[in-house]
């Protein structure tokens, strides 16, 4: 069972993405209703954050909100986990249990993985969820149940349907309102909020200062995949802070798996199509392109946008970055600046000291 | 018998990242199928370092090369 804990909705972080701006502005609508919601997000996406956010930000905020996983519980255990049972229903049943239902009375019942609830169990869902009442196992009469439904899902709930794992009724009686929460490589630029967050918020429970963070450990982060998403960042930060000697968090803090995830494709790949059995293909003005291109866009971050400046950074001319500027194509703003940026001055700082 | 270049080109994709703080992971010497390593630089006195590189490079010279047995940091 898990509990929410110590949630406070000042312990969440928005991030600067429009996809989540997007979602935030739709959790505060939707919270003011009592319409079931279903969050559909891969595993660490953050679905339990948003169903305490939808809680705590509704009128049902003093009543209990109630997280159960449906994944936790095998087929027969998970009836009386959501319903409850009577004494001497089944061996063991010593004494009457509520279930997670009416312990959410008056509040809210957040069931995460609904899309592991087998079909047989789908159908007692749907009625309770229905009829607003539940029936305890061995129990003869009906409790009337005030609960609002948020169900969180890791695979697409209508792909179930259409492959016959997922009762089509209960899926309309579940999506009223949906929420998709977008895995963590797809919103790249909120990498560097989280980390800082999250570097903050460990390093205070240690009662130590935030590290300090090398541009080289924000350019392996935002270039790593994150197969767990948030909670595989949150992890990562936990444990730097926590095994961080000196201060500063450097590429040799980080796990393996981050330094080589980041460094994919890897510059071993370009030596490897070169010394292919099958000769590969490379444009060397492709591959120039993208240098320059990554060392403007670093050097006009760094430089506030000031072009001159940028110019006397890259030792050439304003007029000739100017030049440059339009054959990169990065008039626009680029929406990877930051990324570009952070890579760029990460291809810098080696040359940097080397020349030192 | 695993090669000096084969573990070099495994190392060689983390090095960037190494650098760009200051830092490197060397290869010292391969003996047979194991590989002696120091790491140099800021992370060099770091304990956390040795171990996370140290575990981490293991596991992947171990993926990327068959026959490779042992890293050693020295």
């Amino acid at each position: 069972m898990r509990t929410p804990g110590s949630f406070s909705p000042d312990n969440v972080v928005v991030g600067h993405s429009a996809r989540m701006r997007a979602i935030f502005d739709f959790v505060k609508v939707v919270s003011k209703s009592d319409s079931s919601v279903i969050i559909t997000g891969e595993s660490g996406t953050g679905k339990e954050v948003i169903a305490n956010l939808l809680h705590h930000s509704s009128s049902r905020r003093h009543q209990p909100f109630v997280a159960v996983s449906c994944a936790l519980f095998s087929e027969n255990l998970i009836e009386t986990e959501l319903f409850g049972h009577e004494r001497g229903a089944f061996t063991g049943a010593i004494k009457d249990k509520p279930g997670r239902f009416e312990m959410a009375q008056g509040g809210t019942i957040f069931l995460d993985d609904i899309d592991d609830v087998p079909l047989s169990m789908q159908v007692k869902l749907l009625r309770a969820i229905q009829n607003r009442t539940v029936e305890r196992v061995g129990a003869t009469r009906s409790i009337s149940v005030n609960v609002r439904v948020i169900t969180g899902s890791k695979r697409d709930l209508r792909r179930m349907v259409a492959e016959g794992n997922f009762r089509e009724d209960l899926y309309y009686r579940l999506n009223v309102l949906p929420i998709v929460l977008p895995p963590l490589r797809d919103r790249r630029e909120d990498i560097p909020v989280l980390t800082d967050f999250f570097f903050k918020r460990f390093a205070r429970t240690r009662g130590i200062d935030a590290p300090a963070v090398s541009p080289a450990v924000r350019y392996a982060f935002s270039r790593y995949r994150w197969p767990g998403n948030v909670r595989e960042l949150e992890n990562a930060c936990e444990r730097i802070v926590q095994t961080c000697t000196c201060g500063t968090v450097r590429a040799g803090c980080l796990a393996a798996g981050v330094l080589f995830g980041a460094a994919d494709p890897a510059p071993g790949a370009v030596a490897a199509e070169l010394t292919a059995a099958e000769p590969v293909g490379v444009s060397l003005d492709d591959r120039l392109l993208e240098v320059e291109s990554n060392l403007i866009a670093w050097a006009l971050k760094v430089s506030d946008g000031n072009k001159s400046r940028a110019a006397e950074l890259l030792s050439i001319k304003r007029s000739t970055l100017g030049d440059r500027i339009t054959r990169c194509g990065l008039q626009e703003a680029p929406p990877q600046a930051d990324v570009a940026g952070d890579m760029a001055a990460v291809e810098e700082l080696p040359r940097l000291a080397a020349s030192a | 018998m695993v090669s000096r270049d084969q573990i070099e080109t495994v190392l060689g994709r983390i090095r960037p990242l190494m650098q760009a703080d200051g830092g490197d992971i060397v290869l010292v010497d391969v003996r047979g199928n194991n590989a002696h390593v120091r790491l140099t630089g800021m992370c060099a006195g770091c304990p956390s370092a040795h171990m996370t590189l140290y575990m981490g490079v293991e596991m992947a010279l171990r993926d990327e090369i068959k026959e490779f047995e042992e890293l050693v940091v020295v």
